[in-house]
């Protein structure tokens, strides 16, 4: 069942949006300096990750989805996700808490 | 077609609704929805209803009335039913008006891929909207619902745009099922 929708190259407008020094969870669309809505507390309780492909998320947010995908990859790219160390992730941006 | 929020704007809405936030406990898939929903820049031939009221976000309608291509002149009702789960789950859409198109079957099921196997998390509402008015303006006879739409469009391209215009603005018999003028509202 498959429908070619041009969305591919919608979709790379839209992570350009995402992406544009918007500290926002593409997932929640929560900020990361926030919390997700799941979560109760910013910071040790919502760590932000991020994949080799150097989109990031909450933990809690990217958990949620690899759990329900048999495949791993990622919800902006499609790459294959893998984690990696947020410290040297593709982001100049520090999150408050996050790394404390 | 879909103009994207400039991400100042986007900040502002989010600063105002990070004032305004603590007001009622709503769930996260409902708390998501909401900033879709805020965010949502629809094109002047969409429209967006909340038939159980404006809290009541869960449940919607979208009417769409293509500006061009074969299905220009029509207004086409969508139900959007949110799970819970969203954005982890895709939002149910239905056509309710009922429609001769290849990829939307006579009960409304509609043959979209962001909306079944290709749906992501960071897509929203915006994208589901996007990708209704693609669909309405480029059919795919390859991998339709509507097998006899499909067949015709690919067979006798010119009697399928005929019959489409024809049942789009006044209603017509095709194939023996009765397709009402598409006025937005429900036939299916
Ligand atoms: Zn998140
Ligand atoms: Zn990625």
């Amino acid at each position: 069942m498959t429908f070619e929708v041009r969305i591919k190259k919608w979709h790379a407008v839209a992570s350009w949006t995402w992406n544009a020094g918007d500290d926002v969870c593409g997932i929640c669309r929560m900020p990361f300096d926030g919390c997700p809505p799941d979560g109760k507390y910013p910071g040790d309780d919502s760590p932000v990750v991020w994949g080799i492909c150097t989109h990031a998320f909450h933990l809690q947010c990217i958990n949620r989805w690899l759990q329900s995908q048999t495949e791993q990859k990622c919800p902006f790219c499609r790459r294959q996700w893998e984690f990696k160390q947020a410290v040297v992730g593709g982001e100049d941006e520090s999150e408050d808490g996050a790394g404390t | 077609m879909i103009r994207l929020f400039s991400v100042r704007e986007k900040q502002k809405k989010d600063a105002a609704a990070a004032a305004n936030g603590k007001t009622v406990k709503q769930s996260a898939g409902e708390l998501r929805l909401q900033k879709d929903i805020s965010e949502l820049d629809l094109p002047k031939n969409v429209s967006i209803r909340f038939p159980n009221g404006n809290d009541k976000i869960m449940n919607f309608e979208i009417t769409l009335k293509p500006d061009e291509g074969l299905y220009k002149g029509g207004a086409f009702l969508f139900t959007f039913a949110v799970p819970t789960g969203y954005p982890h789950d895709p939002p149910k859409v239905k056509c309710v008006t009922k429609v001769y198109h290849p990829n939307i079957d006579l009960e409304g099921n509609i043959c979209l891929n962001i909306l079944r196997e290709d749906w992501k998390p960071v897509l929203s509402i915006s994208a589901i909207v996007y990708g209704l008015t693609y669909l309405f303006l480029s059919p795919n006879a390859d991998d339709p619902l509507n097998k006899e739409a499909a067949a015709m469009m690919q067979q006798s391209p010119a009697q399928f745009e005929r019959v489409v215009s024809q049942s789009v603005a006044r209603g017509c018999s095709i194939g023996g099922e009765f397709f009402p003028a598409a006025r937005g509202d429900r036939s299916g």
